[in-house]
């Protein structure tokens, strides 16, 4: 049983690579665009508030199964030039999308629970509307973040084996691949047990990131 | 030259009128002490300065010229926007809850401003606020976060901070009043330096002691309206308004 199970094993660690790499980008380019759907969606002007809470609300409103499908077969469709040729490309482009409206939910919780008085407090010595977020609100706001970006971490990380239906290979479809291959449920133990490592591990970064910001409190 | 004058400024929050056509001035070098009922308006109007409230009507001057006007709750005129950010940081204020940067040490507070608004090189900004610590008493605190200081201290932070953009008046929004009793005094204390430098002060407070001994005028508010104004010996000897003899009853 042993020996099947290390026979498997670079299959499933090349399946598992593709969904941390899928994972790491999507959640660090995804943050980076919630930041500005964030900021966007608390503006006064509506020709800034309005697009980015519509754009929330629909990826949040939408199964990303049918994002993704969207974007890889019926883009396309619409029109040949939006054509995504890498199924890679196109699930890192959905996830992306998706993921940044979760975040940016996250990040708008976050940048509201500050207290108002660091706002009336930076105004007073002068600081502008973007040197308060960037030098005094971001910076705090970061601290409160881990924990719900560390969950949307996870969560995408599951969220990964979706990729399937557009024919990549996952930790998941490698799984199910062995498993009708060799018509045997055994090679779901090793997977499943990957994939909790693999969530450990970045359960134990995100709380080292935590300890890390919060030296002030 | 006066350094603030303010004409006929009122606010309104819906149908409550917060500010009725209060007018008053601070000339250079003179320490005003608010005092009054709370809910009366002072930290309100005292916000209205340097625009943390936005006022509904009336016209704010800064070293005799016109900072702002608005009517209706809309601006009517200010100065051109380079001079009006100017302006804003000739005012510098220190509020009930400190409000310092958790994220920052204190050192860190003091500079962020200069850094980032006034452009001072790094060097010259730290050398300052290594002074103005010195000044309030703080100088072997500056690598501390503010959360390990207490009350008083994080106040005296919070003044230097201010005092680190060389304002030319200072506005004290009630700075004792969330403090514990045995701090009141050292925040006090440096509140007095100040004054006897020469700094234009204007201060909502609770302390009447601190009115008594360093204000050159005490204005007594109450509803939105300045019912009182004088030096500290007329106004707390012989207060003429029945709202005033009645505020000086109950807090002396």
């Amino acid at each position: 049983m042993i020996e099947r199970i290390i026979r498997w094993m670079p299959q499933l660690l090349n399946g598992a690579r593709t969904t941390i790499i899928i994972t790491i980008i999507s959640v660090s380019i995804g943050l980076v665009l919630a930041v500005f759907l964030a900021l966007g969606k608390m503006s006064k002007h509506k020709i800034l508030s309005a697009p980015c809470s519509a754009y929330i609300f629909f990826f949040r409103g939408t199964p990303l199964l049918m994002q993704i499908y969207f974007i890889y077969f019926g883009l396309p469709q619409l029109n040949p030039a939006l054509t995504i040729r890498s199924a890679f490309v196109a699930a890192l482009i959905a996830y992306v999308l998706n993921t940044a409206a979760y975040l940016a939910e996250n990040i708008r919780a976050g940048i509201q629970s500050i207290d108002k008085g660091q706002f009336e407090a930076a105004k007073a010595l002068g600081l502008t509307y973007g040197q308060t977020m960037r030098l005094v609100i971001i910076p705090q706001t970061v601290r409160r973040l881990i924990p719900p970006v560390g969950n949307e971490f996870i969560m995408v990380l599951k969220d990964v084996s979706l990729v399937a239906i557009i024919g990549l290979t996952d930790l998941t479809k490698v799984t199910r691949a062995i498993s009708s291959s060799s018509a045997t449920a055994l090679v779901y133990i090793p997977a499943m047990i990957l994939y909790l490592i693999i969530t450990a591990f970045f359960t134990f970064i995100f709380n080292k990131l935590e300890n890390k910001y919060s030296v002030y409190q | 030259m006066s350094m603030i004058r303010t004409e006929n400024v009122c606010k309104d929050f819906g149908e409550l009128k917060v500010l009725k056509n209060v007018n008053l001035t601070v000339e250079q070098g003179e320490v005003v002490v608010i005092i009054g009922p709370s809910g009366a308006g002072k930290s309100t109007f005292l916000r209205s300065l340097n625009t943390l409230e936005k006022i509904t009507s009336g016209k704010i001057y800064i070293e005799d010229e016109l900072f702002y006007h608005r009517e209706n709750d809309t601006t009517v005129s200010k100065m051109e926007k380079e001079k009006f950010s100017e302006m804003l940081l000739e005012m510098g204020m220190v509020f009930q809850q400190f409000n310092l940067f958790p994220h920052l040490t204190v050192l860190e507070n003091v500079m962020l401003a200069p850094v980032n608004v006034r452009k001072k090189e790094k060097e010259e900004a730290e050398k300052t606020a290594r002074e103005l610590l010195e000044k309030v008493g703080l100088s072997d605190k500056a690598d501390v976060y503010p959360s390990k200081l207490s009350g008083g201290q994080q106040q005296r932070v919070a003044i230097a901070r201010a005092l680190a953009m060389e304002p030319k008046v200072m506005l004290f929004d009630e700075p004792t009043s969330a403090l514990d009793p045995e701090l009141v005094g050292e925040v006090l204390s440096v509140m007095k330096d100040l004054a006897n430098q020469g700094m234009t002060m204007l201060c909502v407070t609770h302390e009447m002691g601190f009115a008594r001994e360093v204000a050159d005028k005490v204005i007594f508010m109450a509803d939105g309206q300045i019912l009182e104004e004088g030096t500290p010996e007329e106004v707390f000897a012989n207060p003429k308004t029945p709202q005033a003899q009645q505020f000086l009853r109950s807090v002396l």
